[in-house]
């Protein structure tokens, strides 16, 4: 059973292997992006040494950290299920013994293991030649909180993708969407500040969103710094989302293949 | 032995949405929505037995895809039964979807960018397939199609036909009992649509599995099966032998004739109605029952080279069911 979606993961890698020029973009592209943001606190910084809270080497660990949160979580396949259904393929896996979500899901993961490969060594590369002033966390117990956390923020963003992904069974597009929650994503998500910089009423109501628990969450966990009642806190908000997006998925996948089979496309 | 295909009063009734040009034309169709009917598919029904091997055929947007979908279970049907292997196609149960295949001549499974060795290794896992058997079917396949030297280039730098041939072979891996194949020879060329008849044909025999062929060709129907389904409109024309059609409309048969010296058209008109000429060749339609005379006759009042008679093309026959009816 296992060993179908692990088909998938294989053929799914060697298809990423295959568009070396377009991820070599992606990841040039990753990079700019750290080192815009990377530079930018690194000025904040030259003038004073605690800015909303955080000192110069904190928000540095946490732009690090999120890039590399970023990469794994960004690196998603289940927006191509909108093409699929667009351009009529879906019509392979509809006729075969094969699961939707794990199929996607699957692809998923091989996509991400190859962005972290790869940013693992950019990372190690830029703190080599940058040597910024980085925290090495070394807690267990806040390593362990900062994988799952990722994990549980890993899966959350594969539902938000697929459930924007199957609104192609009823809109012609879904990049419009998608290009949406990227941007909510870059800004409230954590990817750029830590969140907790903006007002603290500003903050509080993001929380409830998923968004803060793609990036902000897990980076902030991995700082060391966040109360133990705020990181529970946060493990409930983000469960329940996850919990409703999955529910979500179901729902709209059941009605997307109701409408599809009765309108063919 | 209860058939293996079973459609009765099958009806594929699309809702479109009738949408406003511009956009306030999209806007509007938000809130409002007009609807009308295609009925694709209208009342039809048939069985096809074990090992048959069916051609479907009638022009553009007469309801063949959508059948093959609606037989695949990839549309729900309006109302109507029908019934593949025992199997309710539209449920999907994997016990059903290991036994058949669909065959899009414009669809592609294969990864474009891989060999199409890599999606042969995936569907093996898709369908469970063990190792002995996969090496079995693989090995059978490549030397029907002849296309071992092949497996290992990247898809998207073979020809059409070599493409095509990989797709059969990633389609029929799990040794489907069922095969719908909907324009399978499209956009081929000549040969390749012979090498894809000439399979179709043998793996029928060898398989013994059942299959049923859409085409708008009437060469892959001509040549390949002995009934045929032919449908427009939604509603199926006509259910039977290719032959007995052919003969029904059979009003006529085709002389063809090279003369040994030149001769005037006007000389031809009263052995029958001249399609082609060309001093030296003539194609002549005869009314059915006067083949002999009439041949007879060109054979005594001219210097032939050589005459044969045809039926006429099955394209002849088919348009005048279409502007008849049977
Ligand atoms: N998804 C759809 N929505 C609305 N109409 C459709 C859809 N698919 C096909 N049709 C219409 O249904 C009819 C039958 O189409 P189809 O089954 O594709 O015919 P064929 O395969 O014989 O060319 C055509 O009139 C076509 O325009
Ligand atoms: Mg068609």
């Amino acid at each position: 059973m296992i060993s179908k979606y692990w088909a998938v993961f294989k053929i799914s890698w060697e298809q990423g292997l295959v568009y070396r020029l377009n991820f070599t973009l992606w990841r040039v592209r990753s990079v700019l992006q750290l080192l815009l943001v990377y530079f930018i606190w690194w000025t904040v910084f030259q003038s004073q040494t605690q800015v909303f809270g955080y000192t110069q080497s904190s928000i540095l660990t946490y732009i690090m950290v999120a890039a590399l949160i970023r990469a794994v979580i960004l690196s998603s396949r289940a927006i191509d299920i909108a093409g699929h259904i667009n351009e009529g393929s879906v019509v392979n896996f509809l006729v075969k013994p094969l699961g939707f979500v794990r199929y996607y899901f699957s692809r998923d993961l091989a996509d991400k293991l190859l962005n972290i490969s790869f940013v693992l060594v950019e990372i190690i590369l830029l703190i080599t030649i940058l040597k910024p002033p980085i925290i090495y966390q070394q807690d267990p117990l806040i390593l362990l909180l900062f994988v799952m956390s990722a994990s549980l923020g890993l899966l959350l963003y594969f539902a938000i993708a697929f459930i924007i992904g199957m609104l192609a069974f009823w809109v012609e597009s879904a990049w419009g969407p998608l290009f949406l929650v990227t941007i909510i994503l870059e800004g409230f998500g954590g990817g750029l500040f830590p969140i907790d910089i903006l007002p603290r009423i500003l903050t509080d109501t993001l929380l409830l969103t998923p968004f803060p628990y793609l990036i902000y969450f897990p980076s902030r966990i991995y700082l060391g710094t966040l109360p133990p009642a705020e990181i529970i806190k946060g493990f409930i908000i983000l469960s329940f989302w996850i919990l409703v997006s999955l529910l979500l998925i179901l729902k709209i996948l059941d009605a997307g293949l109701k409408r599809y089979t009765a309108y063919g496309n | 032995m209860p058939p293996v295909i079973l459609v009765k009063n099958l009806k594929k009734y699309y809702q479109v949405n009738q949408k406003e040009p511009g956009f306030w034309g999209s806007v509007k169709s938000l809130f409002y929505r007009k609807y009308y009917e295609v009925k694709a598919v209208d009342n039809i029904s048939f069985e096809i037995d074990e090992g048959e091997l069916v051609g479907f055929i009638g022009p553009n947007g007469a309801g063949k895809t959508t059948t093959l979908k609606v037989l695949s279970g990839l549309l729900y049907s309006t109302s109507g039964q029908v019934s593949v292997l025992g199997f309710e196609p539209f449920k999907r149960q994997t016990a059903f979807q290991k036994q058949f295949t669909l065959i899009m001549g414009q669809k592609n499974q294969l990864w474009w960018d891989l060999p199409a060795w890599e999606s042969f290794i995936l569907n093996k896992e898709i369908y469970e397939i063990d190792d002995g058997q996969f090496k079995k079917v693989i090995k059978q396949l490549s030397e029907m199609l002849e296309i071992e030297d092949i497996l290992k280039i990247q898809v998207r730098k073979l020809s059409l036909g070599q493409r095509m041939k990989c797709e059969l072979v990633a389609a029929l891996l799990h040794s489907p009992r069922v095969l719908f194949l909907d324009e399978p020879t499209i956009g081929l060329d000549v040969v390749a649509q012979k090498n894809m008849r000439d399979f179709i044909r043998e793996y029928n025999k060898m398989f013994n599995a059942t299959i049923i062929l859409t085409s708008h060709y009437m060469g892959d129907v001509q040549q390949l099966t002995k009934r045929v389904i032919i449908i427009d409109q939604g509603k199926i024309i006509y259910d039977g032998l290719l032959k007995n059609i052919v003969e029904k409309f059979s009003s006529h048969k085709v002389i063809k004739v090279d003369f040994e010296s030149e001769v005037e058209k006007k000389q031809l008109e009263s052995i029958g109605q001249v399609k082609e000429f060309t001093r030296l060749h003539a194609v002549i339609d005869v009314p059915y029952n006067e083949t002999a005379k009439r041949s007879g006759r060109l054979l005594n009042k001219f210097h032939v080279a050589d005459l044969t008679i045809e039926d006429p093309q099955i394209e002849d026959i088919i348009r005048q069911v279409f502007s008849s009816g049977v």
